[in-house]
Order: C-alpha cells, then sequence, then structure tokens
C-alpha cells in the first residue's frame, strides 16, 4: 500500500493488501482538504472532550473514530423498549454468547445494549495471558456504557508511587488539576454530596441521591465504630439530578432515574460524547467528525522532528489516506492508544513514536474488581426503597491512607448498596400459583459491596505489538501480558477481612464472600498506563502537560497516560487532564511553540 | 424559560425516535426465530402446560399471553441442546402419562385432570427437570409479560424516582 502523501511526511511503502489509490489524492487542494489544525484520535470520553475544547478555542478540528457513527437518541434503537419488547428478556442468545466468550462476561452484553460492544471476532488480539478487553467502537466509545462514578483523585493518590516506591512519581498534584475537575464537572453534570474529605475532594456537585436507612445505619455504625475513617457516603456520578443552564444548552434533561443507561439516554440524562461533547463540538462549526476511520499510526516528519499527522485506513472502503495537523491528540482508549504509537515507527522513532527508553507498552494497570461480600440486615423491615437510583452508596479508600499499615501497597475503594429483598411463593401450581405470584412479599434487607482494588504498574504487565498477527487492515494485533499479583491476593484477603468486620460491626448476618481468583483482569474496563506520565524523560513518555516528551506536538490524556491507578474511577480524571493538556496545547501553539 | 428549553429537547429527543435506522429492528422476534423446534402438536400441548401452570382466571392466563412462545424461544435461542431434547421429551411424557391415566392427550383432559398430571410429573424425579424448567420459564414469561407488567405491576418506564426509605405497603 502507498499512502496519501505531502511530501513532507515520510513516504514508506506499506504492505496492505487493499490499497486503492486515487490521484487526486496528490493535488494541492486534497492536501489542504486533509489539513487542519488539530487532528484528535478517539471520540470516547476524553477524544469527546479534546475535540470540545479545541473546537472551542478556535482550532478547526479532525476527529477520527474507528467506529461507525452514533448519533444522540436517533442512534439508540433500544432505548425506549420496554422489557416484554426484548425477544429473550435481554438475555443473549446462546449462539452470540458462543461465539463471543470474551465480551459476554461483561455484565452489561445484553439484547438491550449488545450493538455498541465490539464482538470477539471482529477484532482479535492476543492473550499472553488471559485478559477480557472490552471495547466500544463507535462515535462515543464506551461513554455509551460506562458507569458513570465520578469520583475525583486527591492528593493521597497523585502522591502514592512516590512515597510507596513503585512507578514513578507523578509530575502533577491535586492542586494543579483541582480546578480543571472544577471546569469539567461543571459542564458534564456531576451529582453527589459535599462529604469533607481529605481523601476524596468535594467537586462541583448537583444534588446528591438519595442512601437508603440501612446505608445511613451503615454509615453511623462505621462512625461509631472506626471515628470517622470509614464513612459510607452517595456515590458521585455524572447524572442531572437538577440540570443547570449549561446542561439544557446542550440539550439535555433531568435525569429520570430509569437506569438503562446503557442504552443510551434520550434525555442526556448522563454524560456522554454523543450528548455533551460532541454536539457541542459540532456546534462550534469547527469540527470534521469522520467515523469508520481507522488509525494506522502517527507520522513522523523527522526534517521538523514533530508529528505531521495520522495515517488512515477507511474501515468501509479499505482506503488510506493521511491527514495533517500542528497537534495531534491520542485519545484512542488506554491499550489501543498504546497500539497506535508502537505501530508510528520511523527512522527517529524505531520502537514508536516517543519511545526512546523502550518502556512503551509497559507498567499496564487496572482495577481489581473480581471479589465481593453480601450480608442481611434483619432491622428497618417495616421499610423499603423505592423506585429506582442509578448510582449507589460508596466507601472511600481507607486502607494505608496516611501511612503503610498492612503487608501490602495501597488500598481499595468499594461500592455499598441496599434494598429489601422481595419474593412471591413459587411453590404451587394452577390458581393458587397465579394468586401468590401477585402477591408480593419482603424478606431482610440484603445488603452488598464490592471491591475497587489499586493495582500496582508493573514492567512485567505489557502490551506489545504482535510480531506476525495482523488484523484485517493489517495493523499488527496487541498483545495482552497482564496478570494479577501478590499485592493483589493479599489486598483481596484484607477486603474480605475488613468488610466482614465491618459487616459484623454493623449487625449484618448471613456474611458471604466471593471471589473468582481465575478471573481475568479486564472486566472491569478501567485498563491504564503504558503511555505514563512523569518528570524524567528517561522513565516516562509524557511531561505534566500529557506531551510526549520527545515529540511535543502528540499528546495522550487517555488511560494510557496514567502513572498509577488510585481506587477511583478513572473517567472523570482523563476529562479534567483533557481539558488541561488543550488549554496548555493551544496557548503553546498561539506562542508559536508547537 | 429553562424548563421551556429543557421540555423542548426533551419532545426533539422523543421525536427524533420516530426515524429509527433500518439495523436499528435487530431484535425483534421474528428475526431471532430461528428453526422450529416443535411440531404444531406439541407446540399446542406447551400452550395447555403453560396454562395449566398459570391458568386464565378473571385475568389473562399463560397461553393467551403467549408464554409458551416465549418459553419456546428461550429454549431454543439461550438454552442448549440438552434443555431442547428435554423439552421434546417431557412433552411425549406429558403425552403418555395423559393416555396412561385418562386414554386421551394432555389436551384434551381437563383443567382438573392437567393439574394433577403435572403435579404427578414434577413429583417423578425423570420428568422433574422438565417441568422445573417449563414452570420457570412459565413464572418468568408471564411476570414479565405486557399484561402483567403494564396492568398488575403499574410498570412505567418514565419518569422514575427513588425514595431511599418509605414504609411497607400493608
Amino acid at each position: 500500500m502507498i499512502w496519501v502523501n505531502s511530501g513532507t511526511a515520510s513516504l514508506t511503502q506499506f504492505n496492505l493488501k487493499t490499497a486503492n489509490l486515487q490521484m487526486s489524492y496528490f493535488s494541492i487542494d486534497s492536501i489542504k482538504d486533509r489539513t487542519f489544525d488539530a487532528i484528535v484520535v478517539g471520540s470516547g470520553i476524553s477524544g469527546g472532550w479534546a475535540a470540545k475544547e479545541l473546537t472551542g478555542k478556535g482550532l478547526r478540528t479532525l476527529v477520527l473514530e474507528r467506529g461507525r457513527n452514533v448519533q444522540h437518541v436517533t442512534d439508540y434503537p433500544t432505548t425506549m423498549m420496554r422489557p416484554w419488547e426484548f425477544p429473550h428478556l435481554n438475555q443473549m442468545p446462546k449462539e452470540v454468547k458462543d461465539a463471543n466468550p470474551i465480551v459476554s462476561k461483561c455484565y452489561a452484553f445484553n439484547e438491550d445494549a449488545a450493538h455498541f460492544f465490539v464482538k470477539d471476532a471482529e477484532h482479535p488480539y492476543v492473550q499472553e495471558k488471559p485478559f477480557d478487553w472490552i471495547r466500544g467502537y463507535q462515535v462515543g466509545g464506551k461513554s455509551l456504557l460506562w458507569a458513570r462514578q465520578t469520583q475525583r483523585w486527591s492528593q493521597f493518590d497523585f502522591e502514592g508511587p512516590a512515597r510507596d516506591g513503585f512507578a514513578v512519581e507523578w509530575p502533577i498534584n491535586y492542586n494543579e488539576i483541582a480546578p480543571w475537575y472544577s471546569y469539567v464537572e461543571k459542564f458534564a453534570g456531576i451529582s453527589g454530596n459535599k462529604d469533607g474529605l481529605p481523601q476524596l475532594p468535594d467537586g462541583e456537585f448537583l444534588p446528591p441521591h438519595e442512601q437508603s436507612c440501612v446505608e445511613k445505619y451503615f454509615g453511623q455504625q462505621m462512625a461509631k465504630h472506626y471515628g470517622g475513617t470509614r464513612p459510607i457516603i452517595i456515590g458521585r456520578c455524572a447524572h442531572l439530578t437538577k440540570p443547570n443552564p449549561i446542561h439544557f444548552q446542550q440539550g439535555r434533561a433531568q435525569c429520570q432515574n430509569r437506569a438503562l443507561c446503557q442504552r443510551g439516554c434520550p434525555y442526556g440524562g448522563y454524560f456522554s460524547s454523543n450528548a455533551t461533547t460532541i454536539p457541542w463540538a459540532m456546534k462550534s462549526g469547527k469540527m470534521t467528525l469522520k467515523p469508520d476511520s481507522v488509525v494506522h499510526s502517527i507520522i513522523y516528519d523527522e526534517k521538523l522532528g514533530k508529528a505531521a499527522g495520522v495515517r488512515v485506513i477507511d474501515a468501509k472502503t479499505n482506503e488510506a489516506i493521511e491527514y495533517y495537523a500542528k497537534i495531534i491528540f491520542v485519545n484512542a482508549a488506554a491499550l489501543n492508544t498504546n497500539l497506535i504509537l508502537l505501530n508510528s515507527t520511523s527512522h527517529r522513532f524505531p520502537q514508536g513514536l516517543g519511545n526512546d527508553n523502550g518502556l512503551m507498552g509497559k507498567y499496564i494497570a487496572f482495577h481489581n474488581y473480581r471479589t465481593s461480600i453480601s450480608g442481611e440486615y434483619e432491622g428497618f423491615l417495616d421499610t423499603t426503597s423505592e423506585g429506582i437510583r442509578p448510582n449507589s452508596s460508596y466507601i472511600p479508600r481507607f486502607r494505608n491512607l496516611l501511612k503503610q499499615e498492612t503487608d501490602f501497597l495501597r488500598g481499595y475503594a468499594a461500592g455499598f448498596n441496599s434494598s429489601r429483598i422481595t419474593f412471591n411463593d413459587r411453590s404451587g401450581m394452577g390458581e393458587e400459583l397465579k394468586t401468590s405470584l401477585a402477591e408480593k412479599k419482603y424478606g431482610n434487607w440484603r445488603v452488598g459491596s464490592h471491591m475497587m482494588g489499586e493495582t500496582i504498574p508493573k514492567e512485567t504487565n505489557f502490551v506489545a505489538l504482535d510480531p506476525n498477527l495482523k488484523d484485517k487492515w493489517g495493523i499488527p494485533q496487541l498483545r495482552i501480558s497482564v496478570s494479577y499479583d501478590d499485592n493483589d491476593e493479599k489486598m483481596v484477603k484484607d477486603y474480605h477481612e475488613q468488610l466482614t468486620e465491618m459487616f459484623t460491626k454493623a449487625g449484618f448476618k448471613n456474611i458471604q464472600t466471593h471471589d473468582v481468583p481465575n478471573k481475568a483482569p479486564g472486566l472491569d474496563i478501567h485498563e491504564m498506563g503504558g503511555v505514563r506520565m512523569g518528570k524524567d524523560p528517561k522513565t516516562s513518555l509524557l511531561n505534566n502537560w500529557n506531551q510526549l516528551h520527545a515529540c511535543k506536538n502528540v499528546f495522550v490524556t487517555d488511560g494510557a497516560c496514567m502513572t498509577s491507578t488510585a481506587t477511583q474511577n478513572p473517567s472523570l480524571t482523563y476529562m479534567a487532564l483533557t481539558a488541561r493538556a488543550a488549554d496548555y496545547a493551544v496557548k503553546q501553539m498561539k506562542a508559536k511553540n508547537l | 424559560m429553562q424548563r421551556r428549553s429543557a421540555l423542548k429537547s426533551l419532545t426533539a429527543a422523543v421525536g427524533g425516535l420516530m426515524s429509527l435506522p433500518s439495523w436499528a429492528q435487530a431484535w425483534t422476534p421474528e428475526t431471532v426465530k430461528g428453526p422450529t423446534l416443535l411440531t404444531m402438536a406439541e407446540e399446542d400441548t406447551l400452550a395447555e402446560i403453560v396454562e395449566t401452570i398459570i391458568p386464565e382466571t378473571s385475568t389473562p392466563g399463560a397461553k393467551s399471553l403467549k408464554v409458551h412462545q416465549f418459553a419456546l424461544r428461550m429454549i431454543n435461542d439461550c438454552y442448549g441442546e440438552n434443555a431442547q431434547k428435554n423439552l421434546k421429551k417431557g412433552l411425549a411424557d406429558t403425552n403418555s402419562a395423559a393416555q396412561q391415566a385418562y386414554s386421551k392427550s394432555f389436551a384434551a383432559c381437563d383443567g382438573k385432570q392437567r393439574l394433577e398430571l403435572l403435579k404427578k410429573l414434577a413429583d417423578n424425579a425423570d420428568t422433574k427437570p422438565f417441568v422445573s424448567m417449563i414452570k420457570n420459564l412459565t413464572i418468568q414469561g408471564y411476570q414479565n409479560s405486557e399484561y402483567v407488567m403494564v396492568n398488575i405491576q403499574k410498570y412505567n418506564m418514565a419518569p422514575g424516582f427513588y425514595h431511599g426509605c418509605v414504609p411497607v405497603k400493608k
């Protein structure tokens, strides 16, 4: 394959089978048509933010998305379907499950949202160790499907690697990112309660969801037994509990508590790129959005010593085409960002763009979601919760917070949920059964919690390009070699002990821990790292502004940039890092430094 | 003003649903039905079994709510080969039990006879898995039918709400 080329970038022969070169591309006009101020690779949570920020600052921005277009509302085919309208009541047919053993493990891969997930055979990868890689290739990416929990990191989290001696020191601190958290929270719409916790800083909150009486009771009991060190708070989440004018301007309306978010929300009740940042960027008149555009690699201009643009393959026609810009934001989702950069080789960067130290693809980490605990409470039996809450309660990290106190590093946050057990007598048959099915009976309160553990980035957890296997466009497949370690095992044990103790102190009964030791990493869908930020170009890939140390006009602000993982759901931090980096990038462009 | 613009965007949002792209119709009962597992006669027997489990009273029973078709669809599409064999065999067993006890097919038996037959089959180790499977699917299909969800459970998609702590309704 010959790449359509401007002449300024290196002309390379590629061995793709399906080149379809159109001579018109060589004309000067064509090059001009394919030249923008900025290119954003990916349209998920962080790519959407890059698009909004860059267009908002006046940059003509090309947004490339490898998947199909998904327009807000019109492309949510299941969003208004009622339960009985799903032929299998939302369960996936066996044939689909058998053909898709990986994505079928994801809790949200059901009849109502299956069309937003990548099927196993469509985009193969190599599991050097078992890893369930869950992907959403479409405009909006996984922002349509995410769990919408949005907690700020605290200074305890940014200090983690330096204090505990793993990975490398973060090049930024909480105070530097705090204003950017505020900035993105106001626009996205984050619901929460101001809890005043140093380990989980308050944000710009819309009104919080309500806790159930058992959740409040659990909080009171924990305050009594642990003196305020183990608060039980309502989750902070990207739902418009009470929209502000800025949200109405986006065309969004109040969250309707349907909790059918994974289908796409016709009200724009939760934050997604599709409902929020992408239409906002579109409205600026500065964005060109190109779906079905698979980015092959980034073009490095050897003479100018910076990136010149990107090589793209049209997913439908297999045409190869190049686009050019002064700055490039890579927001392809953590592992695919690694893949693109590793595949961006040149004379200057034979191991991948900006990869002078050979660390690109290494120090991949994630969140350990493999264990949970359940119990029952026999109190408050004259009360119940009613309706649906697209949120749950939350237990911020309390382990090793102020100092090292266990035989493992870092700690875990946890969800906490409660509801009355309801059932009907199903023992009979005939009229007797019909009558008993209409009588809802109440059991105890059911309580449950799941662990969200910080994992330690290690050089041995890595992704790399497979030397032989390629995808259908000739792009190397990604090899994933990521697994749990001893620290994770100790943390699971501690979570079981501590939560059992907490549940016991609260008077909960029938306490049971659930662990799936052989559950592969990946289903947290929080893979991070590989292109980490750091102070020293010798030990990191990105600087404190998310710029590649060695190629300053390329920015990485998705999960790939993460130096460590903390315990918080990461998306809010990606949003803040993206807005901050975009602001910096535009200032640098104006100062003619880029 | 805010309220007005919210309502406007809401109307725009819901109005947009009128024009779905063709692929959006991907999940309809017709397109996922697949090969027919049962003969017409077998399907009739299944319909009478689900109707026996949840019969018509002053409100519709499982048969008129097409719960047998739901059960068949689930076994055909979502359950494995064993369940499909179990279904075939169970239907044959049901009819031979009816022949043995009343010298007629299950469908020809009256309501009382059918209920007795099913209870007997549920107590037999050989046929119990069949009865359990059909009973569970009947309950699932009935409880999630449009009739029951709308008229009995008062299903309402939106606007929803959440109250953390309310008295249990007696």
